[in-house]
């Protein structure tokens, strides 16, 4: 079926439409994006039943964007019924000048920036989804969550808690110009299995994911992680530290997407090529990872959380191919940065919620796959570790620095897993050190999607990432 | 539709209990690249949060379910989510429990509200941030809000509160000829207070000019780890989780009102409480999420538990009705002069990547942006490499300083010494 477009935003249309024309006789620029976005979450666990009408992404309302004078300014709302535009169009039109009154009285100058180009453009695009959230049986799927915690818990006494999450959003999304009309309506689910355990004074959680751009059905994929999930915090809770150094490391899927996003997810968001806060900027054209390195970014490069069919400032989604075997060949840009910058934006411009400013953001962000395969990763290695599940990760565009903390590390010793486990692992290092170590990539690839992508310490949105299993040497803590 | 229009709809629902959090929520942006403006910004936005319960399995069981009521939402068609939420609720069923009552509030302190004023402050700070041809700042942005909160109950709370918060996010550069740095901060207050806000840039470019000159962190192995900027507030955060009612009935805590938190204690014992307010706090609100009374509540005592922090659900679910969800939080100083805090060998790190602490499992992990390796009488800053351990065992050995400093909600002591971390330098050998 496909996720049908929000009736409320479709009735928003005209008059945004007429708020969008009284503005333009006082801006040269105007557009807005409106969303109708609606889901549900819910949680089962032993001591604790949860059930919210709402996710990250649920939200309603609207941002105007208008330029004047080389100047940008916006204004968010959403208690407005767009009865009276006129009336609405005033009242933006009052507080953005008494805003530029603060600044002229502080004497603040503007970073002068063209206006964006109003193309004509046409899209209406209904995603195809399994269910819709609005849909949702929340009776059986609590029951079934409550099911996966429940056999969780009864397979060993050291497991004290078992947390079955599962969400569901459908994301509705306009974006209007004089010139432009664009509609789309998806829905995106995943669902989380925090297995706890509990020994010895010590507790560990192992948390592993299922998500898509597809309805509840991600359910299932959920029920075949538990197991897993328990083997491996049984271990943690007897896992060592690592010994401080460097490694030999082999990374599953889900560490390679961490990497990615970590290295050149962030280095290369063009937004920061303007405040020159990315190193990257000067290396394009230039190797910075082995020739077994390629990596793309976009909304089209993968179908996953991250995949919609424009960003948020009306730009179709794209798919940029960042690094092409070790050469760093661009990177991702939202509109504004674009226009600063003389290039073309790749539909990175995303916004946390219609509150909140566009920056350039990361959808989906991949490594290519290669010819290896784990085992021979594995046989290759004459000391070191195979590196699963992520806790955090931290950008450094300006030094290229990376941080990312790992849930664990399976000793490898003489090409052998010995069954010896260290957890928490903390992997830092120099990116371009890091991808050119880079000697080995396998055939397969997978992209995750139960993450969220912070810009600093702020502006949370949803991304995926992911790639194959890579082998590589790194610095572990 | 209105907050009373939905308050009535939700009393003729057939609901047995309810709540409301109307927030609202008018918002002033800037956003500099250098001292440019690169946009401005307002946020004229209202949330309405609503939960609806139901009495269950005799009254023994009551199942909730929530949800956010858009604005824009007609009569009708929240009279339909309401409907829609009540059935859902059957499927958030959790042991009985009742919703806060009526409580006297005190009267909120005075204090600047409105965003074009607080706004005008922070603008003039910023433009006026001392820099010199080496050390300036790259971008910035400002963030103020005026917060009007509403919150009521079918119990019979309908209590209102009006609050100023604000966030700036600086970003400073160091340079030497050709090599150039950055640092990062997020500052979060009330209102705006130029002094502070101005050493504390001034200290973080101070940091910058040190960065150009850093040397990789040396192979230390295990050592000791000095706290001494913004971090050492995620060390005392752990302490504020490892006291949340909801980890301890769910068993992620097992830290128990009577009970020292360590047995093997060296150092000094954390005292922490809970203040209702704290000069320029972001959060200094007279009620909690729930419509409680914030007042000062001591939470650990010297290393003994004494009240447990949190939802109502949770705490009476531990037997402890009396308390709030608190917001700002005073660790009492130790025993430590800073002198006695600087002996020996010690790693004092002043910027990490992203220093985290797992509420769970007290994990420290976080990459070394500038560190100061105290050796001897030599100091080197530092850069490179991670710290990492678990404050489970590490707080056993943990001392801290008598003079205090605050970072927006948390007001802790000024230096924290850790003795036997990990710290993962870049001059490691290979393994």
């Amino acid at each position: 079926m496909k996720a049908p477009f929000s009736p409320w935003l479709a009735a928003q249309a005209e008059p945004l439409k007429e708020l969008i024309a009284s503005l333009s006789s006082h801006y040269d620029y105007v557009s807005a994006l409106a969303s109708d976005s609606r889901g549900f979450r819910i949680v089962a666990s032993q001591r604790n039943r949860f059930v919210d009408r709402s996710t990250m992404t649920t939200e309603r309302g609207v941002v105007v964007r208008v330029h004047r004078d080389g100047l940008y300014s916006e204004y968010a709302f959403n208690a407005d019924d767009l009865r009276d535009v006129h009336a609405l169009a005033a009242r933006m039109r009052r507080i953005l000048d008494e805003q530029l009154g603060v600044l002229a009285a502080v004497g603040v100058k503007v970073y002068d920036t063209p206006g964006l180009e109003d193309t004509p453009l046409t899209i209406y695009a209904e995603m195809e989804t399994d269910t819709l959230p609005e849909d949702a049986d929340l009776e059986t799927l609590m029951k079934t969550l409550q099911s996966y915690s429940d056999r969780a818990v009864s397979r060993d006494e050291r497991i004290v808690e078992c947390q079955a999450q599962l969400s569901s959003t459908h994301v509705n999304k306009m974006f209007l110009t004089a010139h432009r009309d664009e509609r789309q309506s998806y829905v995106y689910s995943e669902g989380t299995i925090a297995v706890i355990g509990s020994a010895d004074g010590r507790t560990e959680m192992v948390r592993e994911g299922a998500s898509g751009r597809t309805g509840v059905q991600v359910i299932d994929e959920l029920a075949e992680t538990i197991d897993g999930a328990i083997d491996d915090v049984l271990k943690m809770l007897h896992a060592d530290r690592v010994i401080p150094g460097e490694y030999e490391i082999v990374t599953t899927p889900e560490v390679s997407g961490l990497i990615a996003h970590e290295a050149f997810g962030h280095g290369v968001e063009m937004d920061m090529f303007v405040k020159g806060r990315a190193l990257g900027a000067e290396y394009i054209g230039k190797r910075v990872g082995s020739d077994l390195v390629s990596m793309h970014e976009g909304a089209k490069c993968v179908v996953d959380v991250a995949s919609y069919a424009f960003d948020d400032e009306g730009t179709p989604a794209g798919d940029v191919t960042e690094i092409d075997h070790g050469i760093l060949k661009t990177g991702i840009c939202d509109a504004l940065a674009a226009l600063r910058l003389g290039t073309l934006p790749t539909g990175n411009g995303k916004r946390e919620n219609f509150e909140h400013k566009v920056y350039t953001r990361m959808t989906n962000t991949m490594f290519d796959s290669g010819k290896d395969t784990r085992e021979e990763m594995i046989a290759s290695v004459k000391k070191g570790y195979l590196l699963e599940g992520m806790y955090s990760g931290m950008e450094d565009p300006k030094h290229w620095g990376i941080q990312c903390i790992i849930a664990r590390g399976r000793e490898i010793i003489d090409g052998k897993l010995t069954g010896k486990m260290v957890a928490p692992v903390v992997m830092t290092g120099y990116v371009p050190d890091l991808l050119g170590s880079i000697s080995m990539v396998s055939g397969d690839r997978c992209s995750y999607g139960n993450g969220a992508c912070g810009k600093g310490h702020k502006e949370w949105v949803k991304v995926s990432d992911g790639g194959p299993y890579l082998k590589a040497r790194a610095r572990l803590g | 539709m209105t907050t009373e229009e939905l308050r009535t709809i939700l009393e003729e629902s057939g609901a047995d209990a309810w709540e409301i959090t109307d927030t609202k929520t008018e918002g002033w942006e800037f956003y500099f690249i250098r001292h440019s403006l690169d946009q401005n910004r307002v946020r004229d936005v209202e949330h309405r949060e609503i939960a609806v319960y139901r009495a269950m399995d005799d009254g023994t069981m009551l199942g909730r379910a929530s949800a956010e009521i858009p604005p824009t939402l007609q009569r009708e068609e929240a009279a339909r989510e309401i409907a829609g939420l009540l059935a859902d609720a059957a499927y958030g069923k959790n042991p009985v429990y009742r919703l806060n009552g009526p409580a006297p509030i005190d009267a909120p302190r005075p204090q600047e509200t409105d965003p074009a004023v607080i706004a005008r402050e922070y603008l003039a700070a910023m433009q006026g941030i001392p820099e010199t041809e080496g050390e300036d700042l790259n971008s910035y942005e400002i963030f103020v809000d005026r917060n009007e909160v509403r919150y009521c109950n079918s119990e019979g709370i309908d209590v209102t509160q009006i609050y100023p918060s604000s966030m700036v996010e600086v970003v400073v550069n160091a340079r030497d000829g050709q090599h150039e740095i950055e640092l990062y901060r997020l500052f979060e207050a009330g209102t705006c207070d130029r002094k502070a806000l101005t050493e504390d840039i001034g200290e973080l470019t101070r940091f910058g000019r040190d960065r150009l000159t850093a040397e990789p962190t040396p192979a230390i192995g295990t050592g000791a780890v000095l706290f001494s900027t913004k971090d050492a507030a995620e060390l005392y955060r752990y302490f504020v989780d490892r006291m949340q009612a909801k980890l301890v009935y769910m068993k992620l805590s097992d830290w128990e009102i009577g009970r020292a938190y360590a047995g093997e204690a060296r150092g000094d014992q954390v005292t922490l409480t809970a203040r209702a307010f704290l000069p320029n706090s972001s959060r200094n609100r007279v009620f909690d999420d729930e419509g409680a009374p914030i007042r000062d509540l001591p939470i650990i005592t010297k290393g003994v538990p004494a009240h447990y922090l949190g939802t109502r659900q949770f705490r009476c679910y531990l037997g402890q009705e009396d308390g709030f969800h608190a917001a700002n939080y005073e660790v009492s100083g130790g025993t430590g002069t800073e002198e006695s805090l600087r002996t020996g060998s010690y790693l004092e790190v002043v910027e990490f990547s992203d220093f985290s602490v797992d509420e769970m499992t007290g994990d420290i992990a976080g990459e070394i942006r500038l560190g100061y390796w105290h050796d001897g009488d030599r100091v080197t800053p530092v850069t490179g490499g991670s710290v990492s351990g678990t404050l489970r065992e590490l707080m056993n050995e943990m001392r801290f300083s008598a003079e205090q400093r605050q970072y927006d909600r948390y007001l802790i002591p000024r230096l924290t010494r850790l003795e036997g971390v990990h710290i993962t330098g870049i001059q490691t050998g290979d393994n």
